[in-house]
């Protein structure tokens, strides 16, 4: 049933296949740079400065950079606005600490059950709301989250309230402790790095390019095969699963949580680092959550001031970039290109495809 | 009857008290290419929503290619091989044409976040070749890179003609494909349509254009308030008293 090239006044002159992709070479050079800042850079800073201020804000960096990249793939990418992130991050700060605190559980496992107990949550808040669209859909996931804030809070007999929980062991994998500033960052940089790989398959392959159609236009997308519903409790189960994992890294990193960590404003800051950096860019996110950790840091120096100047850059920077610091197109382009995703090249040296 | 690829009987639909769609029954072989016509508020729409799935009939089934889909989701019915595109054209206007196509071929291979986390591979590789065969056809293989929305309106019909054929579609339904085009460009997606037709894609054309239909169907469906009036060649069709009388209104004087 093949139809041969239908009209010659349509076909343009590029009837040769592409030319299948050879960027090895860059992939190479920007995966090693980013391993070379995370892992060489910035421990030479930690150590060498031997300041805990600067260990401590590379970690919450870090734990940020999941926390935006995890929203940003149901959000950005398949394009369920969530604005109850935090909510989720705090389930599974919680269950690392409780798990850790009352049971004496390990890190290896606190992890990742924190992971699946938020994916949990996320799977039982998706089944109902899936059929909602838009600014509906981002109501509920509000109502969700203030639940969840609210629970944490008066449910003194396990969360103990206002009062957080204290003393929550730090990372400890097989007999080593994480208990210096560099090994802290480490542990934390190591995970950070393995989340966003898993987000990065997922989003830069044919599985993202449906996702991005539920986004556009799921009824279409249903016509064309794609079961809509399945997709869009996938994709924020998975989203919540890394939400979780970057609870429990808090809860390890830091000894104490509260529930004010897992308030709607963390929601709000969380959803600012995804549009700042680019809705469905991934590269975007992660810049994105180093700009708005990082920014507010860097002006310290003019004290109050400081977050007045950070809201005039993030209006300014969505005025003058509305697509994002990156954008998607561009970003997609940049991850076929660089990370030798892509399928191929057509004429002119456009990628197109995924690997 | 095992060369009958679509067959639909007594398909119902009603909206609360107004019935779109009454108690209609036609059937398509493997390898024709037949038209769907019929005056502004005839149900075609409707027909076509209760064929894909998007609407649930009243009353009748929906047999595809020996199978009963009624009540079926869209996206099932799209699986098993029934390819679509829309009146009011819809890309994913953010996504790039090669990439807008590749959803119709995900659709059709199926798609799993395991897949694509541990080895894209050779499925991804099916879904690349596919995606750029479907662009070959309608001939827009040096704007797979663009983004779909700055596509002329023309060159976004095909776009959506080659998303649908990525799915490998058996029976592929197009509604109302020559909407907003000029003459000429109806008569190149005329041509289109027959080559696609005679390379062995079984078509169902629901149209306004009459010429469109007349001159490229070899059988043709035309319905009106809802009931199939007509069903048959297009001179047939052409010269049925109740057609004429569906389009051009009764003459008084003859009474």
């Amino acid at each position: 049933m093949d139809v041969n090239v239908p009209d010659a006044r349509l076909m343009p002159d590029t009837l040769a296949p592409p030319a299948a992709f050879s960027g090895r070479g860059r992939r190479f050079a920007w995966t090693l740079l980013l391993l070379a800042v995370a892992f060489g850079a910035v421990p030479a800073a930690i150590v060498g400065t031997g300041s805990s201020y600067l260990a401590q804000i590379a970690i919450t960096t870090m734990i940020f950079v999941i926390l935006s990249a995890s929203l940003n793939h149901v959000t950005g990418t398949a394009g369920l606005l969530s604005i109850g992130h935090a909510a989720f991050y705090g389930i599974g700060a919680y269950a690392a600490a409780l798990l850790s605190t009352r049971l004496g559980l390990p890190f290896i496992v606190t992890l990742p059950a924190a992971g699946l107990i938020a994916a949990l949550f996320g799977f039982l808040v998706a089944l109902p709301t899936m059929r909602l669209v838009s600014i509906y859909f981002a109501v509920a996931t509000l109502g969700i989250g203030e639940m969840i804030y609210v629970v944490l809070l008066n449910w003194v007999d396990v969360t103990r309230g206002p009062m957080g929980i204290r003393g929550i062991p730090p990372i400890e994998l097989f007999g080593w402790q994480a208990d210096t500033l560099l090994s802290r960052y480490l542990a934390v940089a190591v995970i950070a790095v393995a989340c966003v790989w898993v987000l990065h398959r997922l989003t830069h392959s044919y599985y993202g390019n449906a996702l991005r159609a539920l986004r556009e236009d799921d009824q279409c997308a249903d016509s064309m095969g794609i079961n809509v519903e399945r997709l869009k409790i996938e994709s924020f189960v998975v989203a919540t699963f890394f939400a979780g994992i970057a609870g429990a890294l808090l809860a390890h990193t830091s000894a104490y949580i509260a529930p004010d960590n897992f308030r709607f404003m963390e929601s709000i800051l969380i959803l600012a680092m995804v549009v700042v950096g680019g809705l469905g860019s991934l590269p975007g996110a992660v810049v994105g959550a180093l700009f708005m950790i990082v920014l507010p840091e860097a002006l310290r120096d003019i004290g109050d001031y400081r977050m007045i100047a950070v809201g005039a850059t993030m209006f300014l920077s969505i005025l003058l970039l509305p697509k994002g610091m990156l954008a998607e197109g561009t970003a997609l382009g940049f991850v076929r290109r660089s990370f030798s995703r892509g399928w191929a090249t057509i004429a002119g040296g456009t990628p197109v495809g995924w690997k | 009857m095992s060369n009958t690829l679509l067959s639909i009987q007594g398909l119902t639909r009603r909206f609360g008290g107004l019935l779109a769609v009454s108690d209609v029954s036609a059937t398509i072989a493997k390898g024709e290419l037949v038209g769907l016509i019929g005056p502004n508020g005839a149900g075609k729409t409707t027909l076509f929503n209760l064929i894909t799935g998007f609407t649930p009939p009243s009353d009748g089934t929906v047999t595809f290619d020996g199978q009963d889909v009624t009540g079926r989701k869209p996206w099932q019915i799209a699986r098993m091989g029934m390819g679509r595109t829309f009146q009011n054209l819809r890309v994913f206007p953010n996504m790039t044409v090669f990439d807008n196509v590749s959803v119709g071929a995900v659709g059709a291979f199926g798609q799993s976040p395991w897949r694509a986390l541990v080895n894209g591979g050779a499925r991804s590789r099916a879904v690349s070749e596919r995606s750029w065969e479907a662009l070959e056809r309608v001939g827009l293989t040096a704007q797979a890179g663009d983004i779909a929305a700055n596509l002329s309106y023309g060159k976004r019909k095909y776009l959506e003609i080659a998303r649908a054929l990525a799915t490998a579609p058996r029976l592929l339904i197009l509604d109302e494909p020559a909407a907003g085009l000029n003459d000429t460009e109806t008569a190149e997606l005329a041509d289109f349509i027959r080559r696609l037709h005679a390379g062995g894609v079984t078509v169902l054309l629901v149209e306004h254009d009459m010429g469109l239909v007349m001159g490229s169907c070899s059988r043709v469906i035309v319905l009106a308030s809802g009931r199939k009036i007509a069903d048959g060649t297009p001179e047939a069709v052409q010269r049925d008293p109740a057609v004429l009388e569906a389009y051009l209104g009764v003459e008084d004087d003859a009474a």
